[in-house]
């Protein structure tokens, strides 16, 4: 093809030409694929997870003290016929902290949940150490830590027996929890049963959280029904949230982010088709004499801008290849380095690649038509 | 002999005005009658029209006033599309400078002459081939044109010309930029192309060139003066 020899002769500023067009590409793909692989992520997540978890505790009071919920809170949410698991935790203000010659006052923002063995399964947790707090372990003191927990401690793994302090009573560490992805304040916190709350902290099995686990299908329903079920009197005093929707929010949030890197992305990619434009123009003054050759060996004015225009397109698609690879590599390697699923769509690596060439046509057009004016006699003159 | 004094090439009255300002006459109503297989050489001094007098019988310049007819075929009436054609097949051009393609192998400039005709890349290097082995250049045909000597870069050009076999041969001062030895040979082949039967016009600055061709045009400010 003769839209070739322009490329192929010239091959140095032709790399240098596509590189325009190749950034903005490599932007378009890296910043859809890395959006798209989150989304893949977050969606992996949420089916391990599962969208029917609801959580509900009371509202904030006016002074934004912690209220209770009524007694015998779970048997009325058991009662709701969906509810497949309930579970509570009851939150303290009991102090954490790895050693008694931390002060009292540097607690580091962790919190201590009372708590019991159904958690785990009802929230879909996981362990990377040790065991979950159960029947067997209620009544003494040890305690679970939270993912978040365990690194502020300074506490990896459990090949040691490990103790830390909770108010002035040392707790052994029996299990460290994997990261919740929906549950940030369970990270955040330790566990600890019921029984060894109330013996050594007087603490009652008066439940601050309530988790439920219903039949997907009815999901709606039971969120509605589960605060008038919870607190009759009033239903308006219990917040009931699915911990999903918290993390299809930050989704939403993060592709109004995507847009206006897809925008910078754009602006590559216009920057990169007027340089070409600019380099064909440049390219036709330089090779009047390749025209007039044309034109004397019998090319019409249609073919010569035919060439001219099939060059640029074809920079800018070499470009645009290039750039699909780039940001094909940039996404794998952020997924490689966030650990998440690799993922590009298809559909818009396609319509980048036909944006590119798309470009490419525009930016050749006034330099084709340029060539193709040019008089044979004039171009071959000496 | 009929077919030899055929008028294949008639200039009636032809004049190429550019416009200025101010506008210059560059051709002056000439009207010249070449015959099939002619062998014609133009010469003048710098600016007396030669150039472009080739421009306009090579159908690359259109005439300010007059027509030219090429076998019996008034060129005025052509559209820019059938006069591209009409160069493809019927003439071959060889400038002064050579303009072979660079980034091009010879074989594959040679090939270019046949582009435009519809012919498949492998059959227009098959012919290439051929044709600068006709031209002495059989073990250059690999090679680019900067790894090629003045001569043989002209050899190139020449084939290019000739690898769509046209009825006339326009040469615009091919040996000007060659030394004696190769502008020789440049003029023993287009000699050679004449006897076989093609009609060359060139131009040349070079007197003992221009006596060794059958019909020399002199002109002078636009006009043919002998």
């Amino acid at each position: 093809m003769v839209a070739f020899y322009g490329v192929k002769a010239r091959r140095g500023r032709a790399a240098l030409t596509s590189i325009g067009i190749g950034i903005g590409i490599a932007a378009i793909v890296a910043v859809t694929g890395i959006s798209a692989s989150g989304r893949a992520d977050l969606l992996a997540t949420l089916e391990s997870l599962g969208t029917n978890l609801i959580k509900a505790s009371p509202q904030a009071g006016f002074f934004g003290t912690q209220e209770n919920l009524p007694d015998g809170v779970l048997g009325m949410v058991e009662r709701i016929g969906p509810v497949q698991e309930v579970t509570s935790t009851t939150q303290t203000d009991l102090l954490v902290r790895r050693t008694d010659f931390i002060s009292e006052f540097e607690g580091g923002g962790i919190s201590t949940l009372v708590t019991r063995s159904e958690l785990l399964d009802v929230v879909g947790g996981k362990l990377t150490e040790g065991r979950f707090i159960n029947d067997a372990l209620s009544d003494i003191p040890v305690t679970v830590l939270g993912s978040v927990t365990a690194t502020r401690l300074g506490i990896r793994d459990l090949s040691i027996p490990t103790k830390i302090l909770i108010e002035n009573e040392w707790f052994g560490v029996v299990g460290i929890l994997d990261e919740l992805k929906i549950h940030p304040d369970l990270d955040r916190s330790v566990f600890i049963g019921y029984g060894v709350a109330k013996t050594l902290f007087n603490i009652d099995e008066e439940p601050t959280t309530i988790y439920v686990r219903s039949n997907p299908a009815y999901i709606e329903d039971v969120v509605e029904v589960l605060a008038p079920s919870m607190n009759p009197e009033n239903p308006d005093q219990v917040s009931v949230s699915r911990p999903s929707d918290a993390l299809e929010a930050q989704e939403a949030a993060e592709v109004a982010f995507t847009n206006l890197l897809l925008g910078l992305g754009s602006v590559a990619l216009l920057v990169g088709g007027v340089a070409i434009a600019n380099v064909m123009v440049m390219s036709v003054l330089e090779r009047r004499m390749e025209i007039g050759v044309r034109r004397s060996i019998g090319a019409t004015r249609k073919e010569i801008r035919y060439q001219f225009l099939l060059e640029s397109v074809l920079l800018s698609g070499v470009g645009g290849l290039v750039g699909v690879l780039l940001g094909a590599g940039i996404t794998l390697g952020y997924t490689e380095y966030s650990n998440i699923v690799f993922s590009i769509p298809i559909l818009q690596v396609l319509g980048a690649i036909v944006l590119a060439l798309l470009i490419g046509a525009l930016s050749g057009v006034y330099p084709a038509i340029k060539a193709s004016k040019i008089q044979p006699a004039e171009a071959v003159r000496k | 002999m009929k077919s030899k004094t055929k008028t294949v090439i008639s200039l009636n009255n032809i004049s190429k005005i550019y416009e200025g300002p101010p506008p210059v006459k560059a051709v002056d109503q000439i009207s010249l009658d070449i015959k099939e297989g002619d062998l014609v050489s133009i010469v003048g001094e710098s600016g007396s029209g030669k150039s472009t007098l080739l421009n306009m019988i090579g159908l690359l310049d259109s005439t300010t006033e007059g027509h030219i007819e090429i076998e019996g075929q008034d060129t005025s009436t052509l559209s820019d599309d059938q006069l591209s054609k009409f160069r493809g097949e019927k003439i071959g051009f060889i400038f002064q400078s050579f303009f072979l393609l660079p980034g091009l192998t010879a074989q594959e400039n040679v090939a270019e002459g046949l582009l435009y005709q519809g012919i498949k890349r492998e059959e227009r290097l098959k012919r290439a081939a051929k044709v600068l082995k006709e031209v002495g250049l059989g073990d250059r045909l690999t090679h680019l044109p900067e790894e090629l000597s003045g001569g043989q870069q002209q050899r190139v050009a020449i084939a290019r010309a000739l690898v769509q076999n046209p009825a006339f041969v326009l040469a615009d001062e091919p040996t000007g930029n060659l030394d004696k030895e190769s502008g020789d040979n440049i003029l023993k082949i287009l000699k050679e192309l004449n006897k076989q039967g093609k009609t060359v016009i060139m131009i040349t600055h070079n007197q003992n060139h221009a006596k060794k061709f059958k019909k020399v045009v002199k002109l002078v400010d636009g006009k043919i003066v002998a």
